[in-house]
């Protein structure tokens, strides 16, 4: 029977090296170990579709057994929202065009201002330590490393490997997710009063109307109307959201303390913030707050938010075609 | 396999990669247990390791690992060098029993199976990565484990093959000689 040996530990030390050694080189970008990946990637796929072919019926049974009780209750529960939201539907498109409008009148960046490219989901990741997930659409379809990925709801996370014909999604939760974000917060109304003065001429009066007046109270010579009107104050925080992992909702935390500390509430809606480094152009729905966390100390706050894409039932992505400042020549 | 070519080894050892890594990404993504993706070219890489050593273990973890990381997009070296350390920690205890039976065959697929997935996060954080390491790997490590040594009575054989690993009595004959 084989003993251990100085032989066998050379070799496992040799394999350990060359993975170290591969893993450099990778992490410091090289052109042929990404031609590798590539050329891999076409000789993989169609064993992979192969392999959803033959295991489709397996995984159709599975789902069907695990989650038919569940997607009976929310369905039920969908076509009640959907009943709820017909209305707000047309009014927010009516927004929607209305803002859009507005932005291109004033130059400002939005996301219409940029093409987009359409895939759909063809794996997710295979670790138990990456939030992940594989798209049909590739580097022929003008997709880059760095760009935003969306969904109807909104964003889903961002582009990390380009192959010809497929791209890796690294999602908002994994935990080496980053992108700048803005909380936006309507506290009710507040009373502005307008006043608006109407001068009567006093050439015309005697000196006993003046004092009729002043013993009455009143301005002889003015006439003040007073108007209220009310507007939404909105309140605007910045911060960092970070991905936390597939069990723990993103967070996000402020950039610096701010007098908006303790008016975000839980519902408070979160968007992408956009700027010349961030991964995701602006404006672009995230989540709400779904809890607010109270650090101790300096700390400050932190928010805990609830992403309005759900990550676990992804069909299509569609990849925003603004490659961040920072991820050009990537 | 101290005389089998390289080409031969590492041409089986490709071939059925493919199809493990197939499933893999197929079901083993959509059947989770506690939300746990069953790693099964870990298990393979591991299944090798019981069935024949540490050497071959490792040799077949690292080939395993560097198509894992090609067909994921990780960093490349990143699994191979997980799985290099899970195939020789089962193939470690391998070396002290001329013919083990197969539930330690199945221990030790375990064990250098939880061995591969506990080095996947310190690798990660290694590499800059942060808040890969947390209270989940309590319940990803037993879960991935228990299902390698699960799986090993059906890889094992397939390792065999795949490695050209030929019975124990026949190695044996050839040292005598």
């Amino acid at each position: 029977m084989a003993t251990y040996s100085p032989g066998r530990r050379r070799i496992a030390v040799a394999l350990t090296l060359t993975s170290l050694f591969l893993l450099t080189l990778d992490l410091r970008g090289n052109q042929v170990l990404d031609g590798v990946r590539s050329g891999f990637g076409i000789v993989y796929r169609p064993i992979n579709r192969a392999g959803e072919v033959v295991s489709a019926p397996v995984v159709r049974l599975w789902r069907s057994f695990r989650e038919f009780d569940d997607l009976e209750e929310e369905n039920r529960q969908l076509r009640a929202e959907i009943d709820a939201q017909r209305s707000a539907e047309i009014s927010a498109q009516n927004a929607i065009i209305e803002n859009q409008d507005l932005l291109a009148l004033a130059g400002l960046e939005s996301l219409a201002s940029y093409g987009s490219v359409t895939g759909r989901l063809v794996g997710q990741s295979p670790s138990n330590f990456d939030q992940q997930v594989e798209i049909d659409r590739g580097a022929l379809h003008g997709i880059r490393v760095g760009m935003a990925a969306i969904n109807e709801a909104g964003l889903v996370g961002k582009v990390t490997s380009v192959a010809p014909q497929s791209s890796i999604i690294m999602l908002v939760t994994d935990p080496s997710y980053a992108v700048p974000v803005k909380i936006l917060a309507s506290k009710g109304e507040v009373a502005v009063a307008t006043t608006s003065t109407t001068v009567i001429p006093v050439a015309d009066s005697d000196d006993t109307a003046v004092a009729a007046s002043e013993a009455n109270g009143e301005e002889a010579t003015e006439n003040i109307a007073e108007t209220t009107t009310t507007v939404l104050e909105i309140i605007r925080e910045t911060g960092v959201l970070r991905g936390q992992g597939s069990d723990r909702l993103p967070r996000v935390s402020f950039i610096a303390s701010a007098s908006a500390f303790g008016q975000i509430e839980v519902g408070d809606t979160v968007f992408t913030a956009g700027g010349s480094t961030s991964l995701a152009p602006p404006n672009i729905p995230l989540g709400r707050v779904l809890n607010v966390i109270t650090r101790a100390g300096t700390a400050g706050q932190e928010l805990e938010i609830e992403p309005t894409a759900d990550l676990d039932r992804l069909q299509f992505v569609r990849v925003v075609l603004y490659q961040p400042a920072s991820e050009v020549g990537r | 396999m101290n005389h089998v070519p390289a080409r031969v080894w590492v041409t089986r050892t490709v071939l059925v990669g493919f199809i493990v890594l197939s499933l893999q990404m197929t079901i083993a993504t959509e059947i989770r247990v506690l939300g746990v993706v069953i790693q099964i070219v870990l298990a393979f890489a591991v299944a090798a390791g019981a069935a024949s050593g540490p050497v071959e273990g490792a040799k077949a973890g690292f080939v395993l690992g560097l198509m894992y990381d090609l067909a994921s997009g990780l960093p490349l070296g990143s699994t191979a060098m997980s799985m290099t350390f899970g195939g020789y920690a089962a193939g470690w205890g391998r070396q002290y029993r001329l013919e083990p039976t197969w539930w330690m065959l199945a221990a030790l697929a375990a064990i250098g199976a939880a061995v591969g997935e506990v080095f996947v996060p310190i690798i990660r954080v290694l590499t800059g990565e942060t808040g890969v390491f947390d209270a989940r790997i309590a319940i990803v490590l037993p879960v991935v484990a228990l299902s390698a040594g699960m799986l090993s009575p059906v890889l094992i054989p397939i390792a065999r093959w795949a490695l050209v690993i030929r019975p124990a009595e026949v190695r044996v004959a050839d040292a005598d000689t």
